[in-house]
């Protein structure tokens, strides 16, 4: 099959069999890959009310029919799974090199099922396909175990590595690979952890067909000019995502002291230009990649190496915790990537936890000893490592901040940064109502990378509650997460500006179908409507409430900075809903109306 | 001489498509945007000649000035 490795791989860890099956033609045609191929799965495979943790659950890899070609930036992996982390869908999307040779190896998708009666990694060199005992690498770093790895195996192999962080199951634990590069969100790494899988290493050497061999070769390097000639190619190269910094800080969407202010009197101290002199040493790309956004730097302090920080990372492990030194950022990112955390959830629930210790809710008692104030960057080293065993203090955040809030109570809840239990990343939106709907219905829970609106929120007037943000949000919705299915990353098309039109002959030329963006993009909506039909399915109580924010966003406006008593009106968020709800065709309490689902052409046996 | 206004990622979008403008020297950067119906705080960065600038500075001729938008989030 044109554009695709041609094979799902199903390993049942249970049993320990292995088993190739053909990528069904229809699944290719209807969901394309990534995180189509996903929700696919995910709704028909895993039974309702299934553990996140338990055998029952799957963790499903899959690549794109862009990934590991001659496409800019075809590096993209989706893991998709039932999220430990808020017990709804979880798709995280990961770069590097391993959806390439994922693909090389002929495989489009792995299916992880059941649980393995002990640690085991698995291993595959093109058609040799093993589950080999991990004894040796558990409990060990996530980059420790890569780089043994490395050198047992070679260079060319890839590795996808959990930390002890996703052997402990915490419920926000990640995948690490390539050193610095992650599946981060929703705890997909607990699941690979639940499962007692230390790794996937997988090397391939197959080719993989393409339909109009001339035209692709046309098409894929259109790309790449556009990418080289692009504006503003140099400065994104020079300074990566972390070039947003100083406009956060100026715009007051830098979230400081868990969101409770935009700006932070700090923030010279990590922005991206003091990060390019004083820590970066290299530019780091992913697969493909003519425009590397990762930086790979070098802490003096504390003498150690890490790729990164990225802005989130800078956001929630700098600012959003009160630390000004951008050593301090890059090793607690560091520690996170090692230990197998991310870092976006990690700096929620320690700006969490620092709050409620300097209102007096968390007492020295309560932290080990530990002064768990704002700045306090070895408190920030300590907690990661609490977090990671499940110690103390660290064992009540490892759950999210959501559930730590609800334990704890006495307010708390009001300044648990998250929607649906997925904890914010690093936008704050007091005054910014396009990006607070991107973020409250987002469909993993608070995260950016479905809709980035904030710039559309300043350029039509931040507070204006209006249609036409609503219709920008969904838009983004069905078209940024298309890069996520597709294999391929959306930074080109985001920061550099490249037509999108580009990708249109690309992908023809390797599948051999005709796809017009509009195609591409109904793709997009029958995701979205089927991951909200997924939340639906696992929770009997969800609806409006789930997509709330949190209340500090309506009720509780910054005491300082350019956003100092700004904030959205609690009517505001709900009219914002109800106009979300409509334009989509939904019911006013948030669920796919049938004839929306209809239209859609959703197949019955997903919705049952 | 006049000078050379370029938008880059989705700035261009803003203004309808296209990325490259003739201006004349004399106003500030900050003032280009406005006239072009750019909100000047969408703009992250300011690059003038090869070197970064502020919005503030003032265009003179044969300047190359080059605004980047701002990304959207790693």
């Amino acid at each position: 099959m044109n554009g695709y490795g041609g094979h799902i791989l199903r390993v049942n860890l249970t049993t320990g069999q292995v088993k190739k099956e053909p990528t069904p033609a229809d699944l290719a045609r209807d969901y394309l890959g990534g995180r189509g191929f996903g929700i696919y799965f995910l709704l028909k495979e895993v039974p309702k009310g299934a553990d996140p943790l338990g055998p029952e659950n799957k963790l499903i890899i899959s690549s794109g029919p862009l990934s590991g070609l001659l496409v800019a930036g075809g590096g993209k992996c989706d893991w998709t799974c039932k999220a430990p982390l808020t017990g709804g869908y979880a798709s995280a999307s990961m770069g590097g090199h391993f959806t390439a040779e994922l693909k090389y190896a002929g495989l489009d998708s792995i299916i992880l099922e059941g649980i393995s009666p002990k640690p085991v990694y698995l291993f595959i060199d093109d058609d040799k396909i093993e589950l080999r005992d991990a004894s040796e690498y558990w409990g060990k770093g996530s980059m420790t175990v890569e780089k043994m790895m490395k050198d047992k195996f070679g260079e060319e192999f890839q590795c996808a590595v959990i930390g002890p962080a996703g052997e402990n199951m915490v419920s926000f634990a990640h995948i690490n690979h390539d050193f610095g590069r992650q599946a981060g969100r929703g705890g997909v790494g607990a699941v690979m952890g639940s499962k007692k899988v230390k790794a996937i290493v997988v090397r391939g050497t197959k080719s993989v067909p393409v339909a109009d061999l001339e035209a692709y070769r046309k098409a894929g390097m259109a790309l790449y000019k556009a990418c080289k000639d692009a504006e503003g190619l140099k400065e994104w190269t020079r300074y990566g995502t972390t070039i947003v910094t100083s406009w956060c800080n100026e715009v007051g969407a830098l979230p400081t002291r868990n969101f409770s202010a935009g700006s932070f009197e700090g923030a010279q101290g990590i922005y991206g230009q003091t990060m390019r002199e004083k820590i970066v040493v290299t530019d780091k790309g992913c697969f493909g990649c003519p425009c590397p956004c990762g930086k790979y730097s070098k802490t003096k302090k504390y003498n150690s190496y890490v790729e990164g920080p990225e802005y989130e990372t800078i956001g929630l492990l700098g600012s959003n915790v009160g630390i000004d030194d951008i050593e301090a950022v890059a090793q607690a990112n560091l520690l996170c990537d090692e230990m197998g955390i991310d870092t976006i959830s990690a700096g929620n629930v320690i700006a969490w936890a620092m709050e409620c210790y300097e209102k007096g809710i968390f007492t020295k008692q309560d932290t080990g000893g530990i002064e768990l104030k704002f700045g306090n960057a070895d408190a920030v080293f300590k907690m990661i490592e609490m977090i990671t065993k499940k110690e103390g203090l660290g064992a009540l955040l490892a759950d999210g901040v959501k559930k730590a809030s609800q334990e704890i109570g006495k307010g708390t809840e009001k300044f648990a940064i998250h929607v649906k239990g997925m904890e914010q990343s690093a936008y704050q939106t007091h005054n910014a109502t396009a990006m607070l709907l991107a973020y409250m219905t987002c469909d993993v829970g608070a995260h950016h990378n479905r809709a980035w609106a904030i710039t559309y929120d300043i350029q039509v007037g931040r507070e204006k509650v209006v249609p036409e943000k609503v219709a920008r949000v969904i838009w983004l919705q069905h078209f940024r997460p298309m890069f996520d299915v597709l294999g391929a990353c959306r930074l080109q098309w985001v920061e550099l500006g490249i037509d999108r039109d580009l990708y249109v002959p690309l992908l023809e030329a390797i599948t051999g179908i005709h796809r017009t963006w509009e195609d591409i993009e109904k793709v997009g909506e029958r995701i979205w409507n089927l991951t909200r039909l997924y939340w639906a399915r696992e929770n009997a109580d969800f609806g409006r409430a789930w997509d709330m924010p949190a209340p500090r966003f309506y009720e509780d406006p910054p005491k300082t900075g350019v956003t100092k008593g700004q904030y959205t009106k609690l009517e505001d968020v709900n009219k914002l809903l109800d106009m979300y709800y409509e334009q989509r065709g939904w019911d006013s309490n948030g669920l796919p109306k049938p004839e929306t689902l209809q239209k859609l052409g959703i197949p019955q046996e997903l919705v049952a | 001489m006049p000078a050379i206004f370029r938008l880059s990622g989705s700035l261009k979008d803003v203004v309808g498509g296209k990325d490259e403008y003739v201006v004349e020297a004399g106003h500030t950067v900050r003032e280009q945007l406005l006239a072009l119906g750019i909100v000047p705080e969408t703009v992250a960065m300011v690059s003038v000649n090869g070197a970064m600038e502020t919005k503030d500075y003032v265009i003179q001729d044969g300047d190359t000035v080059r605004v980047l938008a701002v990304v959207g989030g790693g």
